[in-house]
């Protein structure tokens, strides 16, 4: 076990040992990852349906993959908002993106970790022998979550189509009140905890308030975010993991970079803000929160032995994950919860990882993380242990910025953290990093990603 | 009995099943009729007989037509009116059976099959894509001649009838039953279902009234006989815009139907003789057949005896007007396709362009946007030749220039798997000189596809010396799968079509700086019957690519292929057609106006008489297309004359190039060559195959290299 503090400044020659595991799972190979660009929702990518966006970008990781499409044992895709009109939106994916009408195919949903849900679902599979190759990922048109009637609209529309006189639709109609109309937002809905009634930005208020976490503290986090990600962009470090996607096909109209990224944030825009969940007294702001966004990931996974076997380099591997509840009013620390427990599963801890993305859900959520990942008090309410589960080394913490730059299309994301954690290590000529998000309704997902 | 089953159940419903022995078609023969006609002599007295079905055995054929060969054989009017009274006889005896009668239709229904079912009493058809019902005769010069102008307005009204017969037009099962030509439209796996409901709607005598509302029939307004002239007159005016007149059939339809609506069947069908019989024997006709034919011949053609591969998924290299318009075409036939280029934006651009080919399509109702959402699924893109391995052909369609496409092949041979076929879409470029570095030339060959790629139908195959049969077999089965006429030529500047094009653009040129005058000349030649005249086509072709391809030829062919000085005046002007917007005319949106300064280029004004005009840009591709013939750039005339109709428009009325030259005699051809010869140079020297033919009273088509098979 590596005591000294690891960052990126380590000689890149120097490698880790590789510790053992109690599980001693094979690891899990990803042979291809690509995403497409992220765009604004309501922007570049408002025109294109989940399913449509899942099929390009599934279609162009196969025809890059060395894997062909007819040797898939099963597309598993993680979704979100599962639009009306693609029910199983991974089989609708799946046959729009060429697989053969022979392959399975299955949508998962584990909310905002649903593109992690799918490789893990797939490695869960590939270890009990069920299937050697999966194609998994994510996709989300957040742009495309519908406006709902009401209830009292809904049983209007019901009763008037089983009126048969004129009559009784004439009184049918009498019924109606002008509220009836007022739509249901999916989105708000979607995003709004059914247990504890709390839209997700109430539950960073509820972390902001418990770690004392200061609107300026949310703002400069939110910031660096932007600046992290612009130098990325910059550098064409996200051009290696995405491809250029034409949104427009009758126009012609493409994007070849995530559009979310402000290269002019500044402070003092971001602190003219006005808090968006609690309107009074409320830190949380759009500027500090993770951005409504478009995009979809994929990958393909096969068994490390199967991989060796077919002699590919993969771009990395999954050694291990953990995934833990925990109270849904407080749903922002699930990456804490989550990865206590697989770095208990696994016997690392917080100092054998070199990468660490934790998911920007909020600005206030990650720093509370940051804070109780440190707390000796936290890890002995919540997990009985005398020391803390580890602080995080900021200058490996979501190195090119996060969801608050990039955006958060909630079924992607996971999907998106595991290429991102990949290409850095591989980027830094490091081994080891870590994948974490929480979960609405108060759970944590935690990723252990190695390369060689 | 050797063409037709009969069956007949216990209810005494009577199924006739037409099942030409050893093929694959039914097609309306006079055997098939006289075995029919016997068939009828003893349905009439058969007492037993309640219904009777009339089906094919065929696949995806009910009856593809008359026997065409048989309308070629005829020898003179007097024959034709002799054979076509025993038709329509048959045809009539049919109608008047004693019993209820119905055409079963799961496939190709044409000409004279649709004829025999217009005799029945009902028509039950399927709604599936190979089913197709139309009255198709003016498309090879003759008209309806089994009584199909006197039953069809019966059923469909008077104007619906005129549009689907001058429009040679086939229908699906549904458009079908919408117009009232069949009674009922159903899946194929639905057919035996629908027979049993007729079967037993017969039985129980409520068919007639039951299938009675759906029927269009003449409307009331087409008997009242000014409105009936107004329709005809318009209909008339319709044909001449399109045709000029040059395809009398379309015509003819509309006096026959015009004068015989209300007549009795057997003064109509009298009419409808007098008029077929000439038209049968008449060049036109008997051209457009000869093309039937040769395009029937080509569809089986595969220039090779290697097997094809199959084409599973592709690609295409380079995202210009060409290389999005093949992209397309693939897309369009559901063959997934990457499109490789160096920039996004011009990928971009390019599926813009096939999205309004796609929505072109939807506008006309052959495709949902669902189904143009699937076509577009497979359509992939890649910006530095990624993802390429699993491709079984890339179709290269950079641009013309021979070190950019060696880069190419050179980078190709490194992305795409060992048996990757790379076609090269190249104009004018020699392909085997493009090759000197590529590790396997025996997968390479050139697939010259025309613009605007989406409509032309031509595609010339190009072997390179070392190209593969397989290979040469592969692209010629892609090309017929997406729809095209694929014709095997020999590798030589220009191939077959832009080698004897290019001499008719250059002497129009020479014409303009003799003094002639543009509008005249293109007049002259859209009037013998090309789509456009040769100014207006170099304009739309883009005087820069001209210059190019007269650069090439003139190395390749020397003096004869000199290009007229005007051409790179214009080029050094920045003139360069419709693109800029001026070239020989000034181009303003879809106008097209006189380009007066052209006149400054002209030192003097000399107005030459037609006969020169046509002989100078007709005679010199006669010309050159014999030297073509001769040094076997391509095997048979006809396929020569099948090449310049589908490439170039030329008009098929004639027959083709050479068809046109034989009907003038090539005696006569090399006289008029000769003294052309004698005033404007040696470029108009006759060919010696030419010399040859004339000497012995030969003609293109009376020599051994011509023949079809």
């Amino acid at each position: 076990m590596s005591t000294e503090k690891t960052n990126n400044k380590k000689p890149k020659n120097e490698k880790i040992p590789i510790k053992k595991t109690k599980k001693q799972k094979e690891r899990i190979a990803i042979v291809t990852a690509l995403r497409t660009p992220m765009a604004r929702a309501g922007g570049k990518f408002a025109k294109m349906q989940a399913d449509q966006l899942g099929a390009r970008l599934f279609r162009e990781l196969m025809l890059r993959s060395p894997v062909s499409f007819e040797e898939v044992d099963e597309v598993i895709i993680g979704n979100v908002a599962q639009p009306i009109h693609a029910a199983n939106i991974a089989r609708v994916i799946a046959l729009r993106a060429g697989f053969p009408e022979a392959t399975p195919s299955l949508t998962v949903h584990r909310n905002c970790a649903s593109g992690m849900e799918s490789i893990t679902t797939a490695a869960s599979r590939i270890h009990s022998g069920e299937g050697k190759i999966y194609v998994c990922g994510g996709v989300e048109s957040m742009s495309n979550i519908p406006l709902v009637y009401s209830a009292s609209m809904t049983a209007l529309f019901t009763k008037l189509s089983r009126s048969k006189t004129v009559l009784d639709k004439v009184q049918t109609l009498l019924g109606f009140r002008p509220s009836f109309l007022k739509p249901i937002v999916g989105l708000m809905s979607g995003l709004t905890d059914p247990v504890s009634g709390l839209l997700m930005g109430n539950t960073a208020e509820v972390l902001a308030q418990d770690f004392g976490i200061s609107r300026e503290e949310q703002d400069a986090f939110a910031l660096a975010s932007h600046e992290k990600a612009a130098k990325a962009k910059e550098s064409g470090r996200f051009a290696k993991e995405s491809m250029a996607l034409v949104y427009d096909e009758r126009a012609g109209k493409y994007l070849d970079f995530d559009d979310g990224i402000r290269e002019s944030q500044t402070l003092e825009k971001l602190g003219k803000l006005r808090p968006f969940f609690d309107r009074k007294n409320g830190t949380v702001t759009a500027g500090n929160s993770s951005q409504i966004t478009d995009a979809a990931a994929g990958v393909v996974l096969m068994s490390e032995s199967e991989a060796q076997k077919r002699k590919l380099e993969p771009l990395g591997y999954l050694t291990d994950y953990a995934y833990e509840g925990l109270e849904p009013k407080r749903m922002g620390l699930g990456p804490v919860f989550a990865t206590e427990k697989l770095f208990r599963q696994t016997g690392f801890c917080m100092k054998d990882m070199q990468i660490v993305e934790i998911n920007e859900a909020f600005a206030a959520q990650v720093i509370a993380c940051e804070r109780a990942f440190a707390s000796k008090e936290f890890a002995k309410t919540h997990f009985a242990k005398k020391e803390a589960v580890g602080a995080i080394d900021p200058e490996i913490l979501n190195v090119n910025g996060g969801s608050i730059a990039l955006g958060h299309p909630v079924g992607m994301t996971g999907t998106r953290l595991v290429l991102t954690v990949l290409h850095e290590l591989r980027e830094r000529g490091l081994q080891r990093g870590l994948a974490t998000l929480c979960i609405g309704g108060g759970q944590g997902a935690a990723l252990l990603l190695e390369v060689e | 009995m050797k063409y037709f089953n009969y069956d007949i159940d216990e209810d005494g419903i009577a199924t006739l099943t037409f099942d030409t022995p050893k093929s694959a078609v039914n097609v309306l023969c006079f055997a098939a009729l006289y075995e029919l006609r016997e068939l009828i002599t003893n349905f009439e007295t058969d007492k037993s007989i309640k219904a009777l079905f009339i089906e094919s055995a065929k696949e995806d054929i009910f009856i593809a037509g008359a026997d065409i060969k048989e309308i070629k054989a005829f020898k003179d009017e007097a024959e034709i009116i002799a054979k076509l009274r025993e038709g329509q006889e048959i045809f009539n005896r049919l109608e008047n059976l004693p019993f209820e009668t119905v055409a079963v239709i799961d496939g190709a229904c044409l000409g004279g099959g649709l004829e025999l079912a217009l005799a029945c009493d009902y028509r039950i058809a399927t709604n599936e894509a190979h089913t197709s019902l139309g009255l198709v005769e003016v498309s090879l010069g003759i008209i309806p001649g089994l009584g199909g102008t006197q039953r069809l307005p019966l059923l469909v009204g008077f104007r619906k009838a005129l549009e689907l017969i001058v429009g040679s037009k086939r229908l699906k099962g549904d458009k079908a039953l919408k117009l009232g030509l069949v009674d009922a439209s159903v899946p194929a796996g639905y057919l035996a279902f629908k027979k049993e409901e007729y079967s037993k709607a017969i039985l129980s005598g409520t068919l007639e009234a039951q299938v009675a509302k759906k029927r269009q029939y003449i409307k009331w307004y087409e008997r009242f006989s000014p409105l009936r002239t107004l329709i005809a007159t318009m209909a008339r005016k319709e044909v001449m815009k399109k045709t000029a007149g040059h395809y009398p059939a379309a015509l003819k339809t509309i006096d026959v139907l015009e004068e015989t609506l209300e007549m009795s069947l057997e003064e109509g069908l009298k009419v409808e003789i007098e008029v077929f019989a000439p038209l049968a024997t008449s060049e036109v006709s008997k051209n457009l057949i000869e093309l039937f034919f040769t395009s029937e011949a080509l569809k089986k053609e595969t220039f090779s005896k290697a097997k094809a591969k199959p084409i599973n998924t592709s690609a295409v290299i380079g995202v210009g007007t060409m290389g999005s318009g093949i992209a397309w075409v693939l897309a369009q036939k559901e063959i997934p396709v990457r499109l490789g280029a160096r920039q996004m934006s011009s990928i971009a651009k390019a599926t813009a362009k096939m999205m309004k080919s796609f929505e072109r399509l939807q506008k006309r109702g052959r495709l949902t946007s669902r189904e143009i959402g699937l076509k577009m699924d497979r359509v992939a893109y890649t910006t530095d030749m990624q993802g390429l391995s699993a491709v079984d052909i890339v179709i290269e369609a950079v641009s013309e220039a021979a070190e950019v496409k060696r880069q190419v092949f050179e980078d190709l041979e490194a992305k795409v798997s060992k048996e990757a076929i790379i076609a090269t879409n190249t104009s004018s470029l020699n392909i085997s000189s493009l090759l000197e570095n590529v590790k396997h030339p025996e997968r390479f060959v050139g697939m010259h596809f025309f613009n605007p790629v989406e409509m032309m139908p031509l595609v010339e195959v190009i072997a390179g010396e070392k190209t593969s049969d397989e290979t040469l077999a592969t692209v010629v089965s892609l090309a017929k799968k997406l729809g095209k006429t694929p014709i095997k030529v020999k590798e030589c500047a220009g191939f077959l079509v832009n080698r004897t094009l290019l001499p008719y653009l250059n002497e129009a040129a020479r014409m303009f700086e003799e003094g002639a005058n543009i509008e005249g000349i293109d007049k002259v030649v859209k009037d013998f019957g090309l789509p456009m005249g040769p100014f207006t086509l170099a304009d739309e072709v883009g005087l820069d690519i001209g210059e190019k391809v007269s650069d090439i030829l003139y190395e390749a062919y020397g003096e004869r292929m000199k290009p007229s000085p005007i051409l790179a005046q214009l080029v050094e002007k920045g003139w360069l057609g419709k693109k800029t917007g001026q070239g020989f005319y000034l181009h303003q949106g879809r106008k097209k106006l006189l380009n007066t300064e052209m006149e400054n280029l002209q030192s003097k004004k000399e107005n030459l008489d037609e006969q020169t005009i046509l002989d100078r840009s007709i005679l010199i591709m006669v010309n050159e297309a014999a030297k073509c013939l001769e040094e076997k750039v391509v095997e048979k005339a006809a396929y020569l004359d099948m090449a310049m109709v589908m490439g170039t428009g030329f008009p098929a009325f004639r027959g083709g190039l050479l068809r046109y030259a034989d009907s003038l005699g090539i005696a006569e051809v090399v006289k008029r060559l000769s003294l052309l010869e004698s005033r404007y140079g040696e470029r108009f020297a006759p060919a010696k195959s030419l010399l040859d033919m004339a000497e012995k009273g030969e003609s293109f088509y009376s020599t051994s290299n011509a023949r079809l098979s």
